[in-house]
C-alpha cells in the first residue's frame, strides 16, 4: 500500500525539457516494477504538436506535447495527477488550471522561486477543491513498487539500492529533495524500505503540511512508522508534534530537525531553504521543534547521523512485537537491468557496429581539433600556417618549409581575378540581388568547371601521364592527347602569348625553379610541351592552371585535390566581392536590352490548343 | 526574503497613499544644496540625515544626525558619505523632514500561511517592546481587504479616538493594499507620527521586506534587496552570488569568521544538517555553503577555491546526501580542480578533507576524488554506507 501515488496513477507533465527528463526517469521506474507508463502527456505551448521519445526499458514510447491542458485530458481521460515543471512566472496559472480540472486529484510542483503569494493562493484553492497541492520546490513523490512522480530516487541503480521496487513499512516526509532520497536509503539499509516518500518542498508556504500526510500514513495499514525530516522555520513540525501527542497513534514517528546551528551563528544569518528562517523570540527554532516532538513521543536523534540507529531500533522493535512480519528479500539479480545504450555495450566490447563513415584526416573528439593527429593549437604555437593545414587535411602530411611557401604563393596568386570573370561576376550578381554570403559565394562557385578555373586537375593529371608514358617523346604525347582528349589542358590562353607572357606563370616558374630545391619533373615536361605548342601557335603557352597543376603534382598532392587550390583561393576573392557589394549597398542589376541580341521569332498569335 | 532600504520603501508607501515625510536620497552633498534651492521644505524644516545603507546600529555609529538645518545637513552628509564600516561604504544618504509631532503610533503587517496579520498600537516609538500588550491585531484573509469601517473599529479597540481613529483606519487600509500589491512579506512602520495642529501623519521610519521571487511582475522595482545576513556581503560572497545568478542550479556561500571547519556541502537540506553536526560536536564552522540542482563544474570549482582560501581552517567537509539528479562525477571534478588549484597556490596546508556523497555516477566521482591521496592531500573518502554526518564526528576526533 501507499499514499498519494499508486499503480493507478497516470500523470500529465506541465513544462519543457526538465519535465521530459523527469518523464525519462519515471519511465525507468515503470520498467523496474513492470507497470504501464506513468506519464501520458506533456503540456508545453512552445512545443505543442511535438512528440517526445520516452524509453520504458527497451520499449520506445512517443508521448504527445499538447498546447494546453484541456485537449491533453480529453485524449487521456485516465490522467489523475499533474506534475508542474514550468517556470516560476507561469507556475501559478498552470497549477491553478490543474487544480480546477475535475479529473486531476494530485498536483505536485517542482518549480522553484514561486512567489509566496502564489503559493498561498494555490494552497487555498486546493483546499477549496479538495485536492492535494504538493510543493512548490518538491523533488516529487515515491511509492515503492507502485509509482514514481518526479526524479525522486535518483538514478536507476539507486532505485534498487533503496529497495524501491517493493513496498516496505516506513513512510518518509521531508522538506528537502536530497534528504528524501537519503531517508529512503536509510529505511532500506536499517529497515525494510518505504511505503511512500513525499518531499513537500522547502519554501515558506508549502501547499500541504506534515500533518496531512501523517494522517494518510496513519490510515495506510502497511505504513508502520514514519521518518520525518524537518528544519528550522514555520510551524509544520510543531503541528506534527501536536498531532502525534493528541491521541494514541498507530504509527511511530522518527524525526530529525535541521538548523540547531543557528543558535551559535550570527544573528539574522540566512541559510538553507527559503522557509528556513526563525521567527521572533525563537518561534520555529530547530530546538523548540525537537523538544515538541520528543515530548509528543517521537524518536528524535541529536544529529542526522543518529537517524540510522533510530530507524534500526524502531524496526527491531516492530519486528519483535510482530507488527512487521519478517519477509524474505527479493534476489536482486532477478530484477531487470536497464537496457544499455549502444555506446555502453560497445565500451564493454560486447557488440560490433559497422561504422557508417570513415575518416582519415581529422578528429575533434578531444579537447580541440586534431589534423592528422596534430593539435591545432600546437601547430599555431610552432609557427605553422594555413598552407600547412592544407597539406595535412588534403594530403595527410606536413609540407616542408619550401613546399609550404610554394603552396602559399599558389593560393595568393589565384585569390582573385577581378569582377569580370564568371566566378566573381556570379557572386556579384547574387550580392546585388540581396542574397546572403554563403549562397552568393556558392553562386560564384558553381561557375568553376571545364571552362573556368577547373583545368588544374586535368592539367596535372595529363602532364604527369606524359612524364610516365611519353618520356622524351613530346610529339607522341601531343598526338595521344589529340586522339584521346582534345586540346591539352593547361596549354593556351585567350589573351596572353609568347610575346605577352602571363606574369603569374613567369613568377611561379621562376620561384620554384630558382628559389627552391623542389624536384619538378611535371613542370619541366610541361615547359617542353610549351616549346612545341608555341611553335605551332603563339598563344599556346603554358597557362596558370597548367603551371599550378604541374607544381602541385610535383609537390605530390593527390590528383583529385588539385582543383581544390583554385576553389579555396577563389573563395577568398568571392567573399571579398560580396562584402564589397554590400558595403556599397549595391542595387539589383539586370542586363540592358542593348547587351542582348534578341534573335527570337517576331510576335505572333498563339494557336488554339489541339 | 528581501529587505529593502528606506528610500525604496518610502517610494512604495507614497505610491499607495501611505503618508511619508518629504525626503531625498543623494550621493553628493552638492546635490543637496541644489535641491535646497528648489524645495522649500529643505530650507524651512528641521532635517534628519541618515546613511542609506544596510548597516545595523546606525545611530551609535554616528550615521544618523537629527535636528539639522540645511547647511548642517549638507555638512553631515559630507561627513557621512564615503565613511567605511567594515566592508561597507556609505554611498548614499537619505535626508528627510523631521516632522514636529504630538504622538507616535505603531503599524505593522506580517504575512502568514492564510493571509496576513495587521498590528496597531497607540504607543509606538522606541518603547514599543515594553508596550507590546497595547498592540491590537486583526487577521487579514488572503486576497481580502477589510472595510474601512472594520479597520476603524480595530483602531478604536486599540485606543485611537474620533477623527484620528478614522484616519488610522484609512491608513491601515492603504497599508494592506501596499502589502498585497507589492508582494510584501512584512512592513513595520514605527513610528507613524501625527501633528495634530494640521492632522498631518507621516511614516518616519519603516522596515519592509518584499518577496524577491515576485520581481518578475513588478516593473517599477528599481532597487536591489539589501544583504540578508545582518551585515554587508564580503567580496567573496558577492562573487559567488554573481556566479549563482548566472547558472542553472545554485551555489551559495556565507562566511563565518573565526571558524575552523569549512563546509563544502551539497543540497539545501543536507548542508544545514552538516552545519548542525559541526556545532553539536563542539566545532566551529568557518562558513555556510551549498551547491545544488546539478550546477556546472566550473561554478563548483569557484566555490571550492573560495572555501579553500578561508583563513585558519583545519577541516573541509565535502558532504552531501544521495543526490537525485546532481551528477556526483561532474560536480566532484569541479571540486578536485578547485583543490588542486588551491594547493598549487599554497592554500590548504594542514587541512584535512572529509568526503561523503552518493548519487548519479557516485562510483566514478568518489574514485576520482580518492585519487587526490596520491597527490599528497590529507583526504578521507566515504560512500553512501557511511551515515551522512558521521564524517563530521570523525573530523572532530581527528
Amino acid at each position: 500500500m501507499s499514499i498519494l501515488a499508486n499503480k493507478d496513477t497516470r500523470a500529465v507533465i506541465i513544462g519543457g525539457v526538465a519535465g521530459v527528463n523527469a518523464a525519462k526517469r519515471m519511465a525507468q521506474f515503470d520498467f523496474l516494477i513492470n507497470r504501464p507508463l506513468t506519464v501520458q502527456a506533456f503540456v508545453y505551448p512552445p512545443e505543442a504538436g511535438q512528440q517526445k521519445e520516452i524509453f520504458r526499458g527497451g520499449e520506445l514510447n512517443n508521448i504527445t506535447v499538447y498546447g494546453s491542458l484541456a485537449p491533453a485530458l480529453q485524449e487521456h481521460p485516465q490522467i489523475n495527477t499533474a506534475l508542474i515543471y514550468i517556470g516560476a512566472s507561469r507556475g501559478y496559472q498552470a497549477a491553478r488550471e490543474c487544480i480546477e480540472s475535475s479529473g486531476i486529484k494530485l498536483i505536485s510542483m517542482i518549480t522553484e522561486g514561486i512567489p509566496e503569494k502564489d503559493a498561498k493562493r494555490l494552497r487555498m484553492l486546493a483546499l477549496q477543491h479538495g485536492k492535494i497541492f504538493n510543493g512548490p520546490s518538491s523533488i516529487g513523490i515515491m511509492s515503492a513498487g507502485e509509482c514514481r512522480l518526479g526524479v525522486i530516487g535518483g538514478e536507476f541503480k539507486n532505485l534498487k539500492l533503496c529497495n524501491l521496487y517493493k513496498p516496505g513499512s516506513f513512510g518518509v516526509l521531508t522538506k528537502s529533495g536530497g534528504l528524501s532520497n537519503e531517508a529512503m536509503w536509510l529505511c532500506a539499509q536499517n529497515g525494510d524500505g518505504i511505503t511512500s516518500a513525499v518531499a513537500i518542498g522547502g519554501d515558506s508556504y508549502p501547499g500541504t503540511d506534515f500533518v496531512t500526510y501523517l494522517e494518510m500514513f496513519e490510515n495506510d495499514p502497511e505504513t508502520k512508522a514514519v521518518v520525518m525530516i524537518g528544519e528550522v522555520g514555520g510551524s509544520l513540525e510543531e503541528e506534527a508534534a501536536e498531532w502525534l501527542g493528541a491521541q494514541q497513534r498507530r504509527i511511530k514517528l522518527i524525526a530529525a530537525i535541521g538548523g540547531t546551528c543557528q543558535e551559535v551563528l550570527p544573528q539574522g544569518m540566512k541559510f538553507g531553504h527559503a522557509g528556513a528562517k526563525e521567527g521572533k523570540k525563537g518561534a520555529g527554532s530547530a530546538r523548540s521543534k525537537m523538544n515538541a516532538l520528543r515530548e509528543a513521543g517521537a524518536y528524535v536523534p541529536d544529529t542526522f547521523g543518529g537517524l540510522s540507529k533510530a530507524i534500526k531500533q524502531v524496526y527491531q522493535e516492530l519486528l519483535a512485537s510482530g507488527v512487521i512480519k519478517p519477509e524474505a528479500g527479493i534476489d536482486e539479480s532477478l530484477l531487470p537491468q536497464l537496457p544499455p545504450s549502444v555506446q555502453e555495450v560497445m565500451k564493454q566490447g560486447e557488440v560490433v557496429v559497422e561504422p557508417l563513415i570513415r575518416t582519415t584526416i581529422a578528429d575533434d573528439r578531444g579537447e580541440e581539433p586534431r589534423y592528422s593527429g596534430y593539435a591545432a593549437s600546437e601547430l599555431c604555437e610552432k609557427g605553422y600556417g594555413i598552407e600547412d593545414v592544407m597539406g595535412l587535411l588534403w594530403n595527410k602530411k606536413l609540407p616542408t618549409r619550401e613546399e609550404s611557401e610554394i603552396i602559399k604563393r599558389i593560393v595568393m596568386i589565384s585569390a582573385d581575378h577581378g569582377p569580370a570573370v564568371s566566378g566573381a561576376f556570379g557572386s556579384i550578381i547574387a550580392a546585388c540581388a540581396g542574397i546572403d554570403m554563403p549562397q552568393a559565394v556558392s553562386a560564384g562557385m558553381t561557375m568553376i568547371g571545364p571552362r573556368f578555373g577547373g583545368a588544374v586537375t586535368n592539367a596535372g593529371k595529363y602532364f604527369k601521364m606524359g612524364v610516365k608514358e611519353f618520356p622524351n617523346d613530346i610529339p607522341g604525347f601531343l598526338s595521344w592527347m589529340k586522339d584521346n582528349v582534345g586540346p591539352v589542358p593547361g596549354i593556351g590562353h585567350r589573351v596572353k602569348s609568347l610575346k605577352n607572357p602571363d606574369k603569374r606563370v613567369k613568377y611561379l616558374v621562376g620561384y620554384v625553379k630558382n628559389e627552391t630545391s623542389l624536384h619538378t619533373p611535371c613542370l619541366d615536361y610541361a615547359l617542353e610541351v610549351e616549346k612545341i605548342t608555341t611553335g605551332k601557335k603563339d598563344n599556346l603557352i603554358l597557362n596558370v592552371d597548367g603551371t599550378i597543376g604541374c607544381i602541385l603534382m610535383d609537390l605530390d598532392f593527390p590528383e583529385h585535390s588539385l582543383n581544390g587550390f583554385f576553389v579555396l583561393a577563389r573563395t577568398i576573392g568571392m567573399i571579398g566581392h560580396w562584402i564589397d557589394q554590400n558595403n556599397q549597398n549595391a542595387r539589383l542589376i539586370r542586363l540592358y536590352d542593348y547587351l542582348i541580341n534578341y534573335a527570337v521569332k517576331p510576335e505572333r498569335p498563339v494557336p488554339e490548343k489541339k | 526574503m528581501a529587505k529593502i532600504l528606506e528610500g525604496p520603501a518610502m517610494k512604495l508607501f507614497n505610491k499607495w497613499g501611505i503618508p511619508v515625510p518629504n525626503y531625498v536620497v543623494i550621493m553628493d552633498p552638492n546635490r543637496l544644496s541644489q535641491l535646497g534651492e528648489a524645495n522649500k521644505w529643505l530650507r524651512e524644516s528641521k532635517l534628519v540625515v541618515k546613511a542609506h545603507e544596510a548597516i545595523g546600529g546606525r545611530f551609535k555609529l554616528g550615521l544618523v544626525k537629527i535636528g539639522l538645518n540645511l547647511d548642517e545637513a549638507i555638512e553631515a552628509s559630507r561627513e557621512m558619505l564615503g565613511t567605511k564600516i567594515g566592508t561597507a561604504e556609505v554611498r548614499q544618504v537619505i535626508v528627510a523632514e523631521m516632522l514636529e509631532h504630538d504622538e507616535e503610533y505603531y503599524f505593522s503587517i506580517i504575512g502568514n500561511r492564510d493571509g496576513a496579520e495587521l498590528l496597531l498600537s497607540t504607543k509606538g516609538g522606541i518603547n514599543i517592546e515594553e508596550n507590546w500588550d497595547t498592540v491590537r491585531r486583526m487577521f487579514i484573509p488572503l486576497d481580502e481587504n477589510p472595510s474601512i469601517e472594520r479597520l476603524t473599529e480595530l483602531a478604536v479597540e486599540a485606543g485611537f479616538e474620533g477623527e484620528i481613529a478614522e484616519r488610522v483606519g484609512k491608513i491601515s487600509s492603504r497599508l494592506i493594499l501596499c502589502f498585497d500589491n507589492e508582494d510584501a512579506q512584512s512592513i513595520e512602520i514605527n513610528p507613524l507620527v501625527i501633528r495634530k495642529s494640521d492632522m498631518r501623519f507621516a511614516a518616519l521610519d519603516a522596515v519592509m521586506n518584499v518577496d524577491w521571487d515576485a520581481r518578475f511582475r513588478h516593473a517599477d522595482w528599481d532597487f536591489k534587496p539589501v544583504s540578508e545576513i545582518g551585515r554587508p556581503y564580503t567580496e567573496a560572497e558577492q562573487q559567488i552570488m554573481d556566479i549563482d545568478s548566472r547558472i542553472k542550479g545554485s551555489v551559495k556561500f556565507v562566511e563565518v569568521p573565526g571558524g575552523e571547519v569549512a563546509l563544502l556541502t551539497a543540497g539545501g537540506g543536507a548542508s544545514v544538517f552538516y552545519a548542525d553536526a559541526v556545532v553539536a560536536r563542539g566545532g566551529t564552522i568557518a562558513n555556510y555553503a551549498e551547491y545544488s540542482g546539478d550546477p556546472a563544474d566550473w561554478a563548483v570549482e569557484a566555490l571550492t577555491e573560495t572555501i579553500c582560501r578561508l583563513p585558519n581552517i583545519k577541516h573541509i567537509i565535502v558532504g552531501g546526501a544521495i543526490a537525485n539528479f546532481t551528477d556526483v562525477k561532474a560536480t566532484f571534478s569541479g571540486i578536485i580542480n578547485g583543490f588542486r588549484e588551491s594547493k598549487s597556490k599554497g592554500y590548504m596546508e594542514n587541512v584535512k578533507i572529509w568526503v561523503r556523497r552518493g548519487g548519479p555516477n557516485e562510483n566514478q566521482g568518489l574514485a576520482a576524488i580518492r585519487k587526490l591521496q596520491e597527490e599528497g592531500f590529507d583526504i578521507h573518502v566515504y560512500d553512501r554506507s557511511m551515515p551522512m554526518t558521521d564524517i563530521v564526528d570523525m573530523a572532530m576526533k581527528a
